[in-house]
Parts: structure tokens; sequence; C-alpha cells
């Protein structure tokens, strides 16, 4: 078979495929697909989520299991939603050696929740003292915390006014609080929530909220002129974040499933081109040598038949615990099995073709008949089932994660919903927690069984209508 | 000649499955020495504790060095490693699958044979469940499908089809329990049968609700398929010839599809329903661990969790047997019921 042969053979491949809508949409899904991997760092919050989805300190300033900001639009309490406040108003004052920088955030604060938590990032050299004030809508001002910082070269410091301003915060509550009444441990107040409160009694219990704007002011002390404080940011954690909400370990799942992607394009593509690929090779070549070479690979053939896949799989992971490119291959190693049948007594026809005869007289050799002309007419057989093999290698290696046994570098929607699993998501009901990521890997399956049903079709025109 | 097929095939699975057992113990058995050492070990120590304490520390040592050179030699550790593979192998043929490291069954044995019986029976109760419902859907959905094929039905259940294709059935299992069983609290959220169990007629109709979920996830999941597949199936044999014949000599078209194609449609749907089980057994078993339904599946996620060897070495090694004793009885029903197969022999 020549090139262009192939060339016209895909062509009108093609022409028929496009009448295919399901098939068309499919190809769209697909392209999506790789849109996400590509723009990805566009797309997310927190781009190096797959390279430091394990290291906490990446992820600490986002809020625990908070759901996805959209339930805001459904719900009748609204929640603050995540977000960052790098505007800020900078005055500057010097005294002497001592340099007085005042920066001013200012936070809208309209929602019927106040954040979980706040929290002033900066990166700074030297040994400033840095001290946060928030004055409220109401025209009351907290001095919230204070911290001296001694002698650092350098370094992101970072400020959380939930953690650092609980004495203040609750000594704010007492002033208005009926005492007798309202009597709470000071172990127990969350700051934001008496900070953002409206000041009368019951601040401390039962607060209701107080809207406006808020400004938290930031002052910071430079003892010498060598001292800098800059790339400054208030970080918002409220009670809705991100697309998809964050886990338990304070993760955004739209990073993580949007990293996941490529890993799921790559685990199936790569799996199932290598086992489709090994398996049709396997059955022309049975098919073509005949005799008791044929009967010896059929022998083995039925070996790797009778192997329950997943239970192997399991029980290999289990044991060697594999990185994702030994998995890939493990997964080949099984799933080459699938087209031999198919493909063999494919095979067996087209070995009686006259023109293999005709190559055969000329002189051609077993391989150059083989590769030549009976492996490219089966190319289209071998992409349909390319396509349907790679939904089961994505939801194997989903399976084998889901158990906890896959790749630890990487980021794929089965070790998420491993780590669901794990952090109570199920029991808790945290949905946006267990739904993405099933989502995703059902519809990178549907996508690929759109497109190989769609080849399917056009290779079995006889059933589709009576 | 249909016995000496079935002879010949049973023979085949046999072969084949003492191969595949001789690979698995070569693949894992390194692994299995280690915890098997370990085993010894612990033997060794906790004899020592019973023993007299008027020994001299020398005889202690000759002790437990004795003990240790008796047990080696009992379970072949001695020996160069293939005779240990091959001894491996054949201890797994005779079902003997050693001591569980940790877990027990519930009677409290530590024998992995007795934990895993345990497990088996209700893993096949699970699935055959499933899939019998399952195909008895797929049967009633295919002939629609196939009878008025490229129509509405058929185009919409298609589609259907293929949304569910890649989608994982223990993710639907964990949605429907976070729905059914936390927000709704219709269902429990799993095991076999309620604490303390009930006894009579009350214990079957308990073990009917805790199966409801899991069932249900596997039908919604599955029937999809199976519909396809049967009118895939179905269409085929319509557009035989002899259907047309049969359309002109004007039998209704009831009788066309329920007496002749079913007939010649029957051994690729049993093949199907068959190959579903097997499916299940090879493909669903994490499936329970979400439900934790105490069978083989599940055995999987504790001895995963626990890092129980022997357990898991033996669940897989049942697994493996039922999959092939699976595959042989495929193709003997199928011989049975397709004529052609029995006389030419296989091929």
């Amino acid at each position: 078979m020549r090139w262009p042969d192939i060339k016209e053979g895909f062509r009108n491949f093609w022409i028929e495929f496009k009448n295919i809508k399901f098939g068309l949409f499919g190809l769209f899904l697909l392209f999506i697909f790789i849109l996400i991997v590509i723009i990805n760092p566009y797309l997310v919050p927190f781009p190096d989520a797959s390279s430091r989805w394990r290291d906490i300190t990446y992820w600490e300033d986002n809020p625990v299991s908070a759901p996805p900001l959209w339930i805001n639009w459904f719900s009748s309490v609204k929640r603050a939603s995540s977000s960052i406040i790098s505007e800020y108003t900078l005055t500057e004052e010097k005294k002497g050696n001592l340099t007085l920088n005042k920066m001013i955030f200012e936070y809208e604060f309209f929602y019927d929740r106040p954040p979980i938590d706040i929290i002033f990032h900066s990166y700074v050299v030297g040994s400033p003292v840095i001290i946060l004030s928030m004055e409220r809508p109401d025209g009351k001002i907290i001095t919230l915390t204070k911290r001296v910082i001694s002698k650092i070269t350098g370094e992101d410091i970072r400020i959380s006014i939930g953690n650092d301003s609980r004495t203040e915060s609750y000594n704010f509550g007492m002033k208005y609080e009926n005492p007798e009444q309202n009597r709470i441990e000071r172990e127990l107040i969350k700051p934001t929530r008496i900070l953002f409160a409206e000041a009368e009694e019951g601040i401390l219990v039962n607060p209701s909220f107080l809207k406006g704007i808020y400004k938290i002011m930031v002052d910071i002390v430079l003892p010498s002129s060598n001292d800098q404080v800059s790339e400054s940011s208030l970080f918002i954690s409220g009670g809705v974040s991100g697309w998809l909400g964050t886990d338990s370990a304070k993760r955004d799942i739209w990073s993580g499933i949007a990293a996941g992607v490529k890993w799921a394009l790559l685990i199936g593509l790569l799996t199932a081109f290598t086992s489709v690929s090994i398996g049709v090779i396997y059955g022309v070549v049975s098919a073509y040598l005949g005799g008791w070479q044929d009967s010896l690979m059929q022998r083995i053939f039925e070996i790797f038949v009778g192997v329950p896949l997943l239970p192997v799989l399991i029980v290999m992971s289990a044991i060697f615990r594999p990185n994702i490119w030994t998995l890939i291959i493990m997964m080949s190693c099984f799933f080459w099995v699938g087209p031999v049948k198919t493909v063999r007594s494919m095979g067996l026809q087209i070995k009686e073709e006259t023109y293999i005869e005709a190559a055969k007289a000329f002189g051609a050799s077993s391989s150059r008949i083989i590769f030549k002309h009976m492996i490219p007419l089966l190319i289209p057989y071998s992409f349909a089932s390319m396509a349907l093999y790679v939904p089961s290698a994505i939801v194997y290696e989903a399976s084998i994660s889901l158990l906890g046994l896959g790749d630890a570098t990487i980021v794929t929607w089965g070790q998420i919903l491993h780590d669901a699993l794990r952090g109570g998501a199920v029991i808790n009901g945290l949905w946006w927690w267990v739904i993405p990521p099933g989502l995703f890997i059902a519809l990178m399956g549907m996508t690929f069984a759109f497109i190989g049903f769609a080849m399917d079709k056009i290779l079995h025109p006889k059933l589709r209508t009576r | 000649m249909y016995w000496r097929y079935c002879l010949k095939r049973i023979i085949y699975g046999l072969v084949t499955f003492i191969i595949l057992i001789f690979i698995f113990s070569a693949l894992f058995n390194t692994t299995m020495e280690k915890t098997l050492r370990s085993q010894i070990e612990e033997e060794i120590r906790a004899e020592t504790l019973k023993m007299d304490t008027k020994m001299t520390p020398e005889e202690i040592t000759h002790f437990i060095a004795e003990r240790r050179a008796f047990k080696q030699h009992l379970y072949h550790l001695d020996k160069p490693i293939w005779s240990r593979i091959i001894w491996r192998a054949i201890d797994v043929l005779s079902l003997n699958f050693g001591k569980a490291t940790i877990m027990k069954s519930s009677a409290g044995e530590t024998d992995v044979w007795a934990i895993i019986a345990e497990c088996l029976p209700r893993t096949i109760l699970l699935f055959t469940t499933a899939i019998g419902i399952n195909i008895i859907l797929g049967l009633l959905l295919g002939l629609k499908k196939a009878q008025k094929a490229g129509g509405f039905v058929d185009k919409i259940t298609s589609i259907g089809t293929m949304v569910v294709y890649g989608m994982p059935s223990w993710w639907l299992g964990m949605l429907v329990i976070m729905f059914f069983s936390y927000k709704l609290r219709l269902f429990p959220s799993g095991s076999l049968h309620s604490i303390p169990p009930p006894s009579g007629l009350a214990y079957y109709i308990d073990l009917l609700y805790h199966m409801a979920l899991p069932v249900l996830t596997l039908v919604v999941i599955g029937f999809w398929g199976s519909s396809y597949l049967i009118r895939n199936i179905v269409l085929g044999i319509l557009q035989e010839d002899y259907i047309m014949a049969t359309r002109t000599r004007g039998i209704p078209e009831r009788k066309v599809l329920y007496g002749h194609a079913m007939r010649t449609a029957a051994p690729p749907i049993v093949t199907m329903a068959l190959l579903s089980l097997l499916a299940s057994v090879g493909g669903n078993i994490i499936f329970e661990g979400i439900f934790s339904w105490p069978g083989l599946g599940n055995l999987y996620w504790i001895s995963i969790e626990q890092n129980d060897v022997p357990v898991l070495m033996g669940n897989l090694f049942i697994t493996t047997a039922l999959y092939m004793a699976g595959l042989v009885i495929l193709d003997l029903v199928y011989g049975f019921l397709d004529p052609r197969i029995k006389v030419g022999g296989r091929r």
C-alpha cells in the first residue's frame, strides 16, 4: 500500500466521519481537553498544582473544605469568596534613620458570612516591625497584631489574622458583649467572625455582620535604609473558594483536576497506542506465519487472556510500587490481547488475497508483506480500537490510584478521589470533592467512546440501520 | 463429540492456569519469601519465650539456629531459587496459601483459605444478581433498539452507552452512597447486613436491603452496554436472508423476533452475560470496597491497607482460578448452544 493510497483512505474516512454528529462532538471535547493542557497556567489560580500537589506550604492560605464560589448564586446566604488584594495605597514617611511605611488595603465586604481568614504576605529584607490594624465601616479601629522581624535576608513572611489576632479580637468583642449572659472561651472564638460583626451585644456568640468597606492598614517600621518590604498582598481566605472548591488539605480542586488532564491523556493514549500496536502486529504475524508458529502464538495469547487484569495490576502495584511510566508499561503488557483475535481473523482473510500472492512471487520478505501490505489495511480498525482502549486505561489507573497505589509524584483524578475517600468527603457530603474528578474521568471516557464508536460505525456499516 | 470438545477445553484451561500460577510464583517469589521469613522469625521468638529459662546463651543461640534451619527446610527456603518457585506454585495449586500475617476470618482463623472462602460467596451473590438484572433490562431495551434501529430510542440510548462508557462504577457508587445513604438516609452505606444480624426471614430481607444500593449502581452503569451489544447482535441477525424469508412467508413480526432471531442470538447473548460476569471479577472488584461489601474485592482493599501479603496473594490466585473457570465454562456453554462448534472441534 502506497502513501497516496493511505492519504486517500484517510480522506474518505474523514468525509464519512464528518457526517456522524457524536463523533464530531467527541473530537470537539478532545480539542477542549488538549486546550486545557496547553493553556493550563492561564486557567488555574495555582499553576504549580502539578508539581506541588503534596506540598502543604503551597496551599496554606486556602480555606479548608470550602465549597465552590458559584454556590453563592444558588444559596440565600452569601459567603465571602477567596481572593487576593494586591492593590494598596502606600504612604512613606522618613524619621531620621527610620522609614515609616503605611499600606492601606481596601476590602469590600458585602456578604452574609465573613472570610475564614485574612493573610498578609510580603517579601521582607532586614528587620522591620509590622503592625496590622483594621478600620471598620463604623469607624472603629482595631490593632490586630504586631510582628517584629529580626534580620532576614529576603524571605516571604506570612501574617495570618485568624491566628495572630486572637487576643485582640477577643478583647474587642468583650467590650460590647454582656459577660454575664454570653461567656465564651478565648480559644473557641473565630477572629474574623468578631472583626466583621456589628459592635453590639451578642458579638461573640451570635454576631450579625457589618457590611461595608474594611480598611486593613499595615504599618511597617524599617529601622535602616537597607531594609525593604515589597510584593505585599492580602489573601482573603473565604468561605467559598475557586471554581471547584478546596479539599480538606486546602488544595484547590480545579487546579488539581486541570493538572490531571495531561496525565489522563498521557496514560490513556500511550497505553492504548502501545498495546493496540503490539496486539495488531502480534495478530497479523500469527495469521501470516500459520502452522506451528501460529499455534504457539495462540497458546501464549490464551495464557494472557486468562489473566484477570485488574487484580493482577493491583497486586503488582502493591508489591512493586510502580511510577507512572512503569504502570503504563505494565498495563500495555496485559492490554495488548484485546485486538489479537479480531486482527488474526482479518489477517487470515487478507493473507489469501491475490496481491499477497503476487508479492510473494516477486520474492518480498515476510516482514515486508506484513508491514507493507497487511498492516496498512488494518489501520482504520486499529485506530477505532485504540480510541476505545483509552477510557479503560484511564479507569484502570484511577482504580489503582483509588487504592492508594498510584504514583505519588504526580496528581491524577484517581488520586484526588483516593484523598476524597480518605478525607471523609463521602460521609461529610463534600460533593465538590467527589463529583468533579469522577466526572472528568467519565467525560474523558465519553470523548474517546464518541470517537471510537463513530469510527466503529464507519467500519461496520451493517449495524447502522436495518 | 461434545464431550471430547469439553475435555479438551478443560485440559487446556487447567494447563493455562498451572502456567499462570508458575508465572505468578516467579513474579512474586521475593515478596512472599520475605513475609514467610519474618513469619518464621516470629514463630521462633514465640517458641524461645516459652522455653526453659535455665538454658545458657549458647544453648539458646543453638536452639534458635536449629529451629530456623528446621522451619526453613519445612518451607523449602534452603533450596535453590527455581525449586522454591516450583514448590510455591505446587503449594498454591494444592490450595495451601499459608497463614495471614494480620487478618482473621470472622471465625477467628488465620488460614488464608478460610478468609477467602468466607468472602467468595458474597462476591458471587452480588455480581450474579446485578448481572442477571442487567441482562434482563438489556434484553428488553436491546430488542426495542434493534427493532427500530436508527430511531429515536435507539439514538438516545446509544448516546447513553457512550456517556457511561468510561465511567468508573466505584465513582458512581461513591455518589450514590453520598446521596442515598448520607443525604436522604434511605439505604445503609455498606456492609452485608445490620449489626447484630436479624435471624430467619428478616435476615434475607435485611440482606436485600443492603444489596439494593450496590446492585442499583451496577445496573445503572451496566445495562447501557449490554443493551447496546444485544442490539448489535440482534440487528446483525435480522439482516440475514432467512429472516427476510420468514418475513415474506407472512410470519408475524413478534414471532420472527422471538422465535427465529432470538434462537440464533442466544449463544452470543449468553456469552456476553458470562463475559460481563467475568469482567466484574476482573474489573469491578474495586467497587466492593466502596460499599464495604465483604467480598473478594473488599479483601484486596483490606489486605493492601494492612499489608497482608499472603492474603493478597491467595486472593489473586483464587481470582485467577475463578476467571479461568469462567473462561472455560464460557466456551463449554457456547459450544453447547452453537452446534457448529461441537462438530468441527475448536477451530
